[in-house]
């Protein structure tokens, strides 16, 4: 049994007097794929923040490795998860290579590395397991989604952590590009045994391709598991407010999404 | 995307081109040497001619190369904090703030002339607080800055006339800082202007790498362990820095921070690893080259390098506001 990477615990988060996260509970399971789902507005992106030092919470807390996350470091946290978020930008004439070397940042100094050759390395890493190192001096802005999408997490894997936070890394790619992440994040925790959490809208490729599901509702965690334990017709009604019918292909479960 | 090769050969022009410049400029006036003469007459023996020129025009010389130098820096930096292509010292109302100081010290407190800097720095960070806290609304919008911005430097450059000419334009040392007259500056100013701008020259190097995280989404930066409140004021205090002094010693030069940073990203790019080494130089270039202009279009008379940079700068600015219409608003 794999122990837990993150441990969150009563944590509740308002925008002005709209509370977003209300009361949750959440263990996240080292070394494991785990994705969010929920319906629109259910608070995923604002946990994410919340998990990630974007937001602080207003009650609760939120451990990493027993470290409460509040008073990490935002480089020392920098070090040990990285985040591709859902909105990207950058200027218009950056190429690939020095955009992914902006993920060495939180080990330098002053804006100066103390290992170079390591910067080098991670860097060279990192172009080559996305497959973006072909246009490694190209400039980002002149790629196709997908193609900028597989550059930002290669930003996001130069910063050399345990722990990746993707916030819908599908949105608006076609299924070729979708798979192509999707097989990529797969390849990352099985063969790097990266800790992946996630949030993606389509139920299938949740199902497929995650160790857990946590199935979010009003800011709470609504049910937690192994894809095949916690789908049910009944959970997904509860989630979406759509009955669908479930099945299973080749022992893998699966939702009729229509 | 612009190729090394062409980056490289942008330093080379521009270094060459401030070079002949700086002769010319040595050259212009009554008196004329050769550079052969002005290099043995600087280094190897004495040469009267050589001599009237070192104390009268080279501290006027170098002190246009430092003070564009330090503007055009000062506008890449708090272009880079505000997102805004269009933010420059000197529009924004930083430069008239540090001016409007800079005035009242020189009239009213001669005895603290000494300090005339730091407390230019100081009047400087107020005008930006100013126009920061202003126009922050839970974001920057680019056109928002620009009017707050020109609202404070109306009307700190209307408290300055008042001044000037509340006090019979009297003092000569007040008039020199309205009108942006270097003509007279010695190479006391130059020291003055040396030590602060060498500073803020320097401490612009490290930040070169924040500078070009900003330009991410605002998310962005922190995932990257980067406080960007703590980057954002480094950054503005330097930039203050640079065009405070800066404007002490010269005056408010208006839209050198706007037009030499802007030129220099089409030659060399966005990344302020490269963009502020190429700011420095081509800022020197650039206000060397309106002083030059000043001094030699209407000779004997001169028109500061202030006027001759509005004079060429106003249009230019209205053709990137129109242009950055699509981008930015
Ligand atoms: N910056 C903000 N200011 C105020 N309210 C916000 C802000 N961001 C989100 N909200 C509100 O918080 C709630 C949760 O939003 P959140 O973005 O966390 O949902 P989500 O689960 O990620 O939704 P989606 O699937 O659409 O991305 C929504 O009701 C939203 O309106
Ligand atoms: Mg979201």
């Amino acid at each position: 049994m794999p122990d837990n990477i993150f441990e969150i615990k009563d944590l509740s988060f308002s925008y002005g007097n709209n509370r977003v996260i209300d009361g949750l509970n959440l263990k996240i399971k080292e070394g494991k794929i785990t994705t969010l789902i929920g319906a629109n507005g259910c608070g995923k992106s604002t946990l994410f923040n919340l998990m990630t030092k974007n937001l602080k919470p207003d009650d609760g807390i939120i451990f990493l490795a027993g470290q409460n996350v509040e008073q990490m470091k935002l480089k020392d946290f920098a070090r040990k998860a990285a985040i591709v978020h859902q909105y990207n930008t950058a200027p218009s004439d950056i190429t690939v290579e020095k955009l992914v070397e902006f993920g060495r940042t939180p080990y330098h100094t002053m804006g100066l590395s103390p290992n170079p050759d390591e910067d080098r390395e991670k860097v060279k890493f990192a172009l080559e397991i996305t497959d973006t190192e072909k246009f490694k001096n190209k400039p980002v802005s002149q790629l196709s989604g997908g193609q900028k999408q597989r550059v930002w997490i290669a930003m996001a894997l130069a910063q050399d952590t345990k722990i990746l936070f993707l916030g819908e890394p599908t949105t608006y790619l076609d299924i070729r590009y979708q798979l192509q992440i999707l097989r990529l994040v797969k390849r990352l925790n099985s063969e790097f045994n990266i800790t992946v959490i996630m949030v993606l809208h389509d139920i299938n490729q949740s199902l497929y391709y995650s160790d857990e599901i946590v199935a979010m509702q009003n800011g709470k965690v609504l049910s937690q598991g192994e894809p095949k334990e916690i789908i049910t017709s009944k959970l997904i009604e509860d989630v979406y407010g759509v009955t669908l019918e479930t099945g299973e292909i080749d022992g893998k479960p699966f939702v009729i999404p229509v | 995307m612009i190729s090394t090769r062409k980056k490289i050969l942008s330093f080379v022009l521009t270094a060459v081109g401030l070079f002949v410049l700086f002769i010319f400029a040595v050259n212009t006036g009554s008196l004329k040497v050769t550079p052969s003469e002005l290099f043995s007459g600087l280094f190897i023996e004495y040469n009267p001619d050589v001599a009237t020129i070192y104390d009268l025009r080279f501290p006027r010389i170098f002190i246009a190369m430092l003070g564009g130098a330090a503007t055009a820096v000062s506008g890449v930096l708090l272009q880079a904090v505000m997102k805004n292509p269009l933010a420059d010292p000197g529009i924004i109302g930083v430069s008239s703030g540090a001016s409007l100081v800079a005035v009242i010290v020189t009239a009213f407190f001669p005895s603290l002339f000494f300090l005339t800097p730091m407390l230019a720095f100081i009047g400087g960070l107020i005008a930006f607080l100013l126009v920061y806290s202003l126009s922050w609304k839970g974001g920057f919008s680019p056109l928002r800055i620009i009017l707050v911005g020109v609202a404070v430097n109306a009307l700190c450059t209307g408290l300055m006339s008042a001044f000037n000419s509340a006090t019979g334009s009297s003092y000569t040392g007040v008039a020199s800082i309205v009108n942006a007259n270097i003509t007279q500056k010695t190479w006391d100013d130059f020291q003055t202007l040396a030590v602060y701008v060498v500073i803020g020259l320097i401490a612009s190097f490290f930040v070169t790498n924040q500078c070009n995280l900003l330009s991410l989404e605002d998310k962005t930066a922190p995932s990257l362990g980067m406080n960007v409140t703590r980057s954002r004021i480094v950054i503005s205090v330097i930039a203050v820095l640079l065009a405070s002094i800066s404007t002490a010693v010269v005056g408010a030069i208006s839209f050198l921070g706007l037009i030499v940073p802007h030129i220099a990203r089409l030659l060399v790019g966005s990344n302020h690893k490269v963009l502020v080494p190429y700011s420095i130089l081509l800022g020197a270039f650039t206000l060397l080259l309106a002083d030059t202009i000043g001094r030699t279009v209407a000779s004997p008379y001169e028109i500061s390098a202030a006027v001759v940079m509005s004079v060429i700068g106003g249009p230019f600015f209205i053709f990137l506001l129109r242009r950055s219409k699509q981008n930015y608003a």
